[in-house]
């Protein structure tokens, strides 16, 4: 035990003497937090504002007086679209046009099919509220005419509705917000891997460019205490850097709760704890894995695009449980990244963790950090390792 | 003391020691000889037990290194072929890894520190990080790695390779003091002057065997060549440097 502390305790000393490397990463850590939410509040209270002052754009009012009574009495702003709307809503100025053509009014009087058009891009996220206002203030006005012509000939306006639609939103202010933060957990699941990278790729593919591998290994203590104290040092790193990214969002969270967004950032202390303690053991993980595939490097620079991939495999699980809309199954606590993923998002939702899906990440974490950290200290009994300088 | 007997490696197809044997005795300067690519280096690194032979044993002072290589390196300090620093830490730093990794309290490493700047001309080094060192201050901080714990077998792979000649003659008067103090002292060359000014014993080796044993003049005799550098040259089928 005592060498595995001079291991890491070098490690730890020689990487800190890389001053530019450590400073770029806590600094990068320290900013992340805030940056994201300041973005992030922007982004949702935009969207909010967007939603709650309703107003509509139309081409063509003087042809539908009906609807824009409608409007009017629905308390709704109207705005003339200008000449150029399509190529306006194409370019993202306008959001939505309501566009009423000539024949509007007599149609509508004649009880005949009466047609307008909503011109909008979806493929913008950001106008998406105004784009549904627009069609339910359509449907509504739809419903209004229809209701008043049957009752005009004595018919009960509730015929025509077999299943009348409430709109209940389950989700809490709290869950809406969790909705959104899905970008804390998913920090929360790069930053070990930022943090760890450094450290796992200096002290193995960094040992055997440098040609220090082989006078190291030449020392009366076993490979498998190298392993370990590396590995120690390497997580450590990475539990560092990821608190300190986590804290930074806690900080931005606090600052901003008072003024904006109360419901959107509860990312407290005791959220702060629980995230930490389901990052440390992914750090375990993370940084092994990244060791173990940094020792098949025979140089920094080509442990680095091994080390990438891992990054870019770890990122990617965030983004296909999010679009495969996959279900919450006990299974995927089993699943490293997938299991911290869930119980993150679960306690960022305020709901309760299970102890299985606290646990059991950690458990499979732990068990494929040692795997991991066992197969270093094999590898680097291999000739082909120690020796195999490019 | 450190015995091979009957060595071999074998990488793949390639057959890169057969069977060597040879002993290095304690206060002795032994050398191995040999042209590139004769196996030299494989040999020092199966006897500081980086790798496993294929055949035959490595004893070093009494013990097998095949059943205890971590006793085995602790009783060698061995200057490899890779003679990598870290390059943020100070020349210190570097050394003192080494003592802390064998085991030495904190004492015993400033002790040896001090002992061994003065023995390598060290001094002026010690506290710079190593970073822009010349190749002779590295080689000397890495033999002061090596031998931080004073150890009673010193193995050295080419040891004045790239070195100009003040550092080379500093290092031969290194190994001249290491043998007064009664060490066991092995090292590996393919230039035959150094051997021939440094050696008390000449193990030369070529193609994976050992073609010659002896002291410098046991080997002439052998050789039946008056003249050393002949006798390299014909005991190796040459490619042995002048």
């Amino acid at each position: 035990m005592g060498r595995v502390l001079v291991v890491f305790l070098k490690e730890v000393r020689d990487a800190l003497r890389d001053r530019r490397t450590a400073l770029m990463v806590l600094v990068a850590s320290v900013v992340t937090g805030p940056l994201t939410l300041v973005l992030v509040a922007q982004f949702v209270s935009g969207l909010e504002e967007r939603a709650s002052t309703l107003k509509v754009r139309l081409a063509g009012a003087q042809h539908a007086p009906a609807l824009v009574n409608f409007l009017r009495r629905a308390d709704v702003e109207i705005e003339e679209a200008p000449e150029d709307y399509a190529a306006r809503v194409k370019k993202g100025d306008l959001e939505a046009v309501i566009v009423v053509p000539r024949d509007f009014h007599e149609r509508w009087l004649d009880h005949e099919e009466a047609r307008v058009e909503l011109v909008f891009d979806d493929s913008r996220t950001e106008s998406s509220p105004a784009i549904r206002q627009s069609e339910r203030l359509l449907e509504a006005f739809n419903r209004e005419s229809a209701y008043l012509r049957l009752m005009a000939r004595g018919v009960s306006p509730s015929l025509n509705e077999t299943v009348k639609v409430e709109r209940v939103n389950a989700a809490t202010p709290r869950q809406r917000g969790a909705v959104l933060l899905f970008l804390i957990p998913m920090f929360a699941i790069l930053a070990p891997l930022l943090g760890g990278m450094t450290l796992a790729i200096d002290a193995t593919a960094g040992e055997r460019e440098r040609g220090s591998l082989e006078p190291l290994l030449a020392n009366p203590v076993s490979t498998a205490a190298f392993a370990f104290g590396k590995w120690l040092a390497a997580w450590a790193s990475a539990t560092v850097v990821a608190a300190v990214t986590l804290a930074g969002f806690v900080l931005a969270a606090t600052l901003y709760a008072e003024k904006k967004l109360p419901a959107l950032l509860q990312f407290g202390v005791p959220e702060y704890l629980r995230f930490v303690a389901i990052v440390v053991p992914l750090a375990a993980f993370t940084s092994a894995a990244q060791m173990l595939i940094s020792t098949y490097g025979r140089t920094y620079r080509e442990a680095q695009t091994y080390v990438s991939y891992l990054a870019t495999v770890v990122s990617f699980i965030p983004l296909v449980v999010m679009f495969s809309g996959a279900r919450e199954a006990p299974w995927q606590a089993a699943v490293p990244v997938l299991g911290q993923l869930m119980a993150l998002q679960r306690v960022l939702r305020g709901d309760g963790l299970p102890a299985w899906d606290a646990l059991a990440p950690a458990a499979v974490s732990a068990a494929l950090a040692i795997a991991a950290v066992a197969l270093v200290a094999r590898l680097l009994r291999d000739e082909r390792i120690v020796f195999g300088r490019s | 003391m450190i015995a091979a007997e009957g060595l071999a490696k074998r990488f793949g197809t390639v057959e890169a020691v057969r069977g060597v044997s040879f002993t290095a005795p304690d206060g002795r300067v032994t050398g191995l000889l040999g042209p590139n690519g004769a196996g030299k280096t494989t040999t020092l690194r199966m006897i500081s037990t980086l790798l496993a032979p294929s055949g035959g044993r490595v004893m070093v002072d009494g013990i097998d290194a095949a059943h205890d290589p971590l006793a085995v390196r602790a009783g060698i300090g061995a200057l490899s072929d890779a003679r990598g620093l870290y390059a943020r830490l100070t020349a210190r730093e570097n050394i003192a890894y080494f003592g802390e990794l064998r085991g030495m309290g904190r004492a015993a490493i400033g002790e040896s520190i001090a002992r061994l700047a003065a023995f390598l001309e060290l001094g002026p080094l010690l506290d710079r990080p190593t970073d822009g060192f010349s190749q002779g201050e590295r080689m000397k901080v890495a033999i002061a790695r090596a031998l931080v714990h004073d150890p009673p077998n010193v193995v050295l792979d080419e040891p004045t390779n790239g070195l100009d000649v003040m550092t080379t003659r500093s290092l031969r008067e290194a190994v001249r003091q290491l043998r007064q103090a009664g060490k066991c002292v092995l090292f590996s060359s393919h230039v035959m002057q150094e051997v021939a000014a440094l050696c008390d014993e000449i193990v030369i080796v070529s193609h994976g065997r050992v073609v010659a044993v002896g002291t410098p003049e046991a080997i002439r005799a052998a050789a039946g060549s008056a003249d050393l550098e002949e006798a390299f040259v014909r005991l190796t089928g040459g490619g042995v440097e002048a």
